[in-house]
């Protein structure tokens, strides 16, 4: 169980790594809401550049969203269907989003090799992509999403996203995916 | 007077949440009016409505169409449903019905000047990007 004085311990971890907001839980969809209020009121707070805060909100948006669609289509539980989100500013100020979650160890694969595929397109072969996407024909799945998010998140990255799984016992692993705005 | 009555589609008065635009449209007028951000999870529930009331005007009539946005955030799938909204006004636009786009927004944030742009470059009707000082 942990401690009181843990908490301590955390509070130096979180300032130490000027981490401006996380959460690990089960998320909602007025969860995700709220968090994202919480995280427009910091950037107004610190005064961050109108297209900054833009740019941390939506990549903050679609990674949260996105694992909601992923868990609901995987029919996922409460505790599976939890994510965990961290908004924090890097060494030389710019912000960084990172959003993990747990996935099938296949699909996690499949994840990591497309976030390395987007990090090898400039920024005009990743607006050519995502208007390709986006004049694709929809699914017809409620929870199918437009496939937009990850390109979204690339095009509003100054540097390449980086991702990584962790394979955990049976077939499942934790992807997690991190953005530098 | 009997053409006119055929024409009639019930207006659609949606008021915004912290993440769906207030969205409005007058029939009559043959305007539509929207404002705030939009990133509701699914996007669907909120924009099938509007996107079927465009169909039935553009499927009524001649009247012309004019979308009035102030838009702020979209997230990929409001995106994606606003695009299908500009295609079919593409589509009327090719058969030469009078429909046009004027996109206001705050001169301080360029992200929404952007995603309007980004627009537009699909669109060959009308499409009118507004910076605003206020």
């Amino acid at each position: 169980m942990m401690e009181a004085s843990d908490l301590y311990s955390m509070r130096e971890y979180f300032t130490k790594q000027h981490i401006l907001l996380c959460f690990n839980g089960p998320i909602s969809r007025s969860l995700i809401e709220e968090i994202g209020n919480a995280l427009k009121n910091y950037l107004q707070a610190e005064r961050a550049q109108p297209s900054a805060a833009t740019d941390v909100f939506a990549t903050y948006i679609e990674m949260s969203q996105n694992i909601r669609h992923y868990s609901i289509n995987r029919g996922y539980g409460e505790q599976e269907a939890s994510a965990t989100v961290v908004i924090a500013r890097d060494e030389t100020g710019r912000y960084a989003v990172s959003a993990g979650n747990l996935v099938e160890a296949a699909d996690g694969r499949a994840l990591l090799a497309r976030v390395t595929a987007l990090a090898g397109l400039d920024k005009s072969q990743l607006k050519a992509a995502y208007k390709e996407q986006l004049h694709r024909p929809r699914s017809t799945e409620p929870h199918q999403g437009a496939g937009l998010g990850l390109l979204d998140i690339a095009r509003r990255s100054s540097a390449p996203m980086v991702a990584s799984l962790t394979e955990l016992t049976g077939e499942q692993a934790f992807f997690s995916l991190r953005a530098t705005i | 007077m009997t053409e006119e009555a055929t024409m009639i589609i019930d207006d659609l008065c949606i008021p915004g949440t912290q993440s769906t635009p207030d969205i409005r449209t007058d029939g009559a007028a043959g305007r539509i009016f929207m404002q705030g951000d939009s990133y509701p999870e699914n996007t669907l529930e909120l924009f099938g409505p509007v996107i079927s009331w465009v169909e039935r005007y553009l499927e009524t009539g001649d009247r012309p169409l004019t979308l009035e946005l102030r838009l702020i955030y979209l997230n990929t799938s409001s995106i994606k449903a606003m695009m299908d909204i500009f295609d079919l006004l593409e589509v009327a636009h090719g058969k030469s019905r009078i429909v046009a786009v004027t996109w206001y927004y705050d001169s301080r944030n360029e992200r929404v000047a952007e995603l309007a742009g980004e627009f537009r470059e699909d669109c060959s009707f009308p499409f009118d990007i507004q910076p605003r000082n206020d």
